[in-house]
């Protein structure tokens, strides 16, 4: 099993990103064609669409956002890729679910395109994504299985991406007199605190849907740090590590804080209800990705503007480390697409240094995947404002203990979303131990 | 003066073949795709994985192993049950409602058919809104009637009764319809001839007007249960067949098998299973309306 750790040293500098995409590179190669791009609602696209008619006007092709609730979209995207659908030529993706569209070819490998000048600009510079991203991104298959190898195929180019972090509304946990939380149990023991001081207030809120999504933020990252692995083992030794004892103490404490802390409706959460919990005031914690806490305290953007603050994930009791999980929301060309050079075109555009830069400085690509980003002072001057609190910092202490925390194989979906169902019942009263032995016997079948 | 009748003969059978040619062809496809899907059901289908074995019916014996199917399988049934026989009796009491001439029905026609000419997918979101336990219209009335946080569709002891409520609200309408038009067909001069002999308003409805409308019920009862064993956008919408496994019936079940967990062999043989249900149910609906209708005869 390989973990992508990322550990991304920021070093102050000044940025010489130019302004100008090079002008000796062919960008009118396609101009013309017509290409669908594919992506959930969410405000990593938004920053790609306020700019596309500058891409229109730079290569004449004509770019059509499609974009999807995070419920659909996900169900959409491996119908559209395993039925080799046409439709669509530029997806939005991440990793973890990647490993289960790659075997059977249905993303483009995009080496081809990053090593052939004349379809890469030469300022794109392929090499400022954090290495570690880079990483996470590239492997190889082999008799449909995943091999994970650093000079594998590159399947797609980040954008932007998130670290789980724990994140509080500051007026509400001051007013209350609680302290932010370190270990899960802390955040029962506060959980109780605010209700027993104000009932109207929900303490904390993670999402609960049946879908793999609800445990790659909180869950997955809390349980590394009580020592639980998704799988154990590797090749034929592979094995779920979700019936171990240390998973067993995990889930108890999980499911007592979900039922002590969550809102009744927690079942029927993904991060647009955790997120409106916390920016309506709602909510008084969440655990989710760090970048909806940016948003919300954007000057104006709600009434949380500049209420909320950030801290690292949540341990296991007594534990000094912690985790976070990262996803990376990544642009992929569809192996169907019949317009795979224009696609790549648009792709190399839209995770461009200047996109990046632009789309993080107007408070919508939070977490920029390039370094540049990072070094450039116009986006240290604004993620520095008063208003996003701790952001920066609490991003720089998370990063460095950031990692990809499941393993890369076939079958993410059907074990993770297993997960997800599990934990459903378990909050719902199921015995912990039983429904984490019958979830692992599902996962068993299944690796047979 | 034969041969002119011969050829029109022809003619018109030409005519009828082409006519239905159409309507063939359509169910041809239909049937194709009915048995494309079972021969995906007898395979290790998995989208993501190029290879495709098959495996005859290992599907089949994987689901019938497990007590999880069977719960689908109960939830199927239960729900669609529960939700038509709440609708035929609501849509009766409608019905008769508009049979009247009472003001109210004269308001409540035209509105009554919203629900209808709703997409059962917004008629979902719609629903989860108000059924917020915390934020939602339906537990702030509840309140004044003293029922505190009433976890509708968020937990699992009450979500299948929420989304049958919801199908209930839905669908009603369509059984106000159909039997306020088996209603509207009896003759007059019967409940006159029944009315001088003396019968009272309830001996009139459940002696005359009920036995000549039951195949109209049973009828809309039919089309509704063929609906309802297949609901999807109403418990996705709602659900997603959660919390756990509380309203995670056949179709949804097929659905996360085959499109979330790139199962789709297996996905294809829970669809294979729910068609089934509905055959059998179907066909004893249709025998029950043949019954009645000549009894009615």
């Amino acid at each position: 099993m390989k973990k992508h750790a990322v550990a991304l040293a920021l070093t102050a500098g000044v940025l010489t990103t130019s302004n100008v995409l090079a002008e000796d590179f062919d960008w009118r190669k396609y101009e013309g064609i017509e290409i669908t791009w594919a992506y959930d609602i969410h405000p990593y696209a938004d920053a790609v669409v306020a700019y596309l008619n500058e891409f229109e006007e730079l290569t004449g092709i004509k770019v059509k956002p499609e974009l999807y609730p995070d419920d659909t979209y996900w169900g959409k995207l491996n119908i559209q890729l395993s039925s080799g659908s046409t439709d669509w030529d530029v997806v939005g993706t991440g990793i973890q679910p990647s490993w289960d569209v790659t075997p059977a070819g249905q993303l483009t490998p995009l080496k081809e395109f990053l090593e052939d000048p004349s379809m890469t600009s030469p300022d794109y510079d392929y090499e400022d994504i954090f290495p570690a991203l880079r990483r996470a991104w590239t492997w190889n298959v082999e008799e449909e299985k995943i091999i994970d190898t650093p000079d594998g195929e590159i399947w797609a180019i980040p954008h932007a991406f998130e670290t789980v972090q724990l994140m509080y509304r500051t007026d509400i946990l001051d007013r209350l007199g609680v302290e932010p939380p370190r270990t899960l149990t802390d955040l029962t023991t506060a959980c109780k605190q605010i209700t027993k001081s104000d009932p109207s207030i929900t303490p904390m809120a993670v999402r609960g849907v049946r879908f793999w999504s609800s445990i790659h933020t909180a869950p997955i990252s809390i349980a590394r740090s009580y020592g639980v692995s998704d799988f154990v083992g590797s090749g034929e030794d592979l094995d779920t590590g979700l019936d171990s004892a240390d998973s067993i103490r995990f889930h108890k404490d999980y499911v007592e804080m979900i039922q002590t802390c969550a809102p009744d409706s927690w079942a029927n959460d993904n991060w647009y209800q955790v997120v409106d919990g916390l920016s309506s005031g709602k909510t008084a914690m969440a655990m989710d990705a760090n970048m909806f806490g940016f948003w919300n305290n954007i000057k104006g953007a709600s009434d949380a503007s500049g209420k909320i603050a950030f801290a690292p994930p949540l341990t296991a009791p007594g534990e000094a480390e912690f985790a976070s999980n990262i996803f990376a929301w990544s642009l992929a060309i569809n192996s169907a697409s019949e317009n795979k050079g224009a696609a790549w075109y648009f792709m190399q555009w839209a995770t461009s240094k200047e996109m990046n830069v632009r789309g993080a400085t107007d408070g919508k690509l939070v977490n920029s995947p390039r370094t540049s980003t990072w070094e450039n002072p116009a986006w240290i001057d604004y993620a520095k404002q008063p208003e996003f609190n701790n952001f920066y910092d609490t991003f720089n202490t998370v990063l460095a203990k950031s990692s990809l925390l499941f393993t890369p194989r076939y079958g993410f979906g059907t074990a993770i979303n297993a997960w997800a169902v599990a934990m459903q019942d378990m909050v719902g009263g199921e015995d912990v131990e039983e429904r984490l032995s019958e979830l692992a016997d599902e996962i068993r079948e299944e690796l047979e | 003066m034969v041969n002119e009748g011969v050829k029109k003969s022809r003619s018109n059978r030409t005519f009828l073949l082409i006519s239905i040619l159409p309507a063939i062809l359509i169910l041809g496809g239909f049937v194709l795709m009915l048995f494309w899907g079972f021969y995906q059901s007898l395979t290790d289908m998995r989208f993501g994985r190029t290879r495709v074995d098959f495996e005859g019916f290992g599907n089949y014996a994987y689901l019938f192993g497990r007590g999880r199917f069977w719960d689908s399988v109960s939830l199927t049934t239960t729900f669609a049950f529960t939700a038509v026989a709440c609708e035929a009796v609501l849509g009766l009491a409608i019905a008769k409602l508009f049979n009247t001439k009472a003001l109210l029905a004269n308001w409540c026609r035209p509105v009554m058919l919203l629900p209808l000419v709703l997409p059962p997918l917004s008629v979902a979101l719609m629903w989860t809104t108000m059924m917020n336990p915390e934020s939602g219209v339906l537990n702030y009335f509840l309140g004044f009637i003293g029922v505190d946080n009433f976890s509708w569709i968020s937990k699992a002891d009450t979500a299948l009764l929420a989304v049958v409520f919801i199908d209930v609200w839905t669908y009603t309408p369509f059984f106000a319809l159909i039997i306020f038009a088996g209603l509207r067909g009896i003759s007059p001069e019967i409940l006159e001839a029944a009315r001088m002999n003396g019968a009272k308003a309830w001996g009139l409805f459940f002696r005359i007007e009920l036995p000549m409308v039951l195949p109209y019920i049973i009828l809309a009862a039919l089309f509704r249960l063929i609906d309802s064993l297949n609901q999807f956008d109403i418990i996705f919408g709602t659900t997603q067949g959660g919390p756990g496994n509380a309203t995670n019936v056949l179709s949804i079940s097929a659905y996360f098998t085959a499109f979330q967990n790139l199962q789709f062999g297996r996905g294809a043989a829970i669809m294979i299973m729910n068609w089934l249900v509905v055959l059998v149910s179907a066909l004893v609906m249709v025998k029950l309306w043949r019954y009645t209708r000549d009894r009615v005869s």
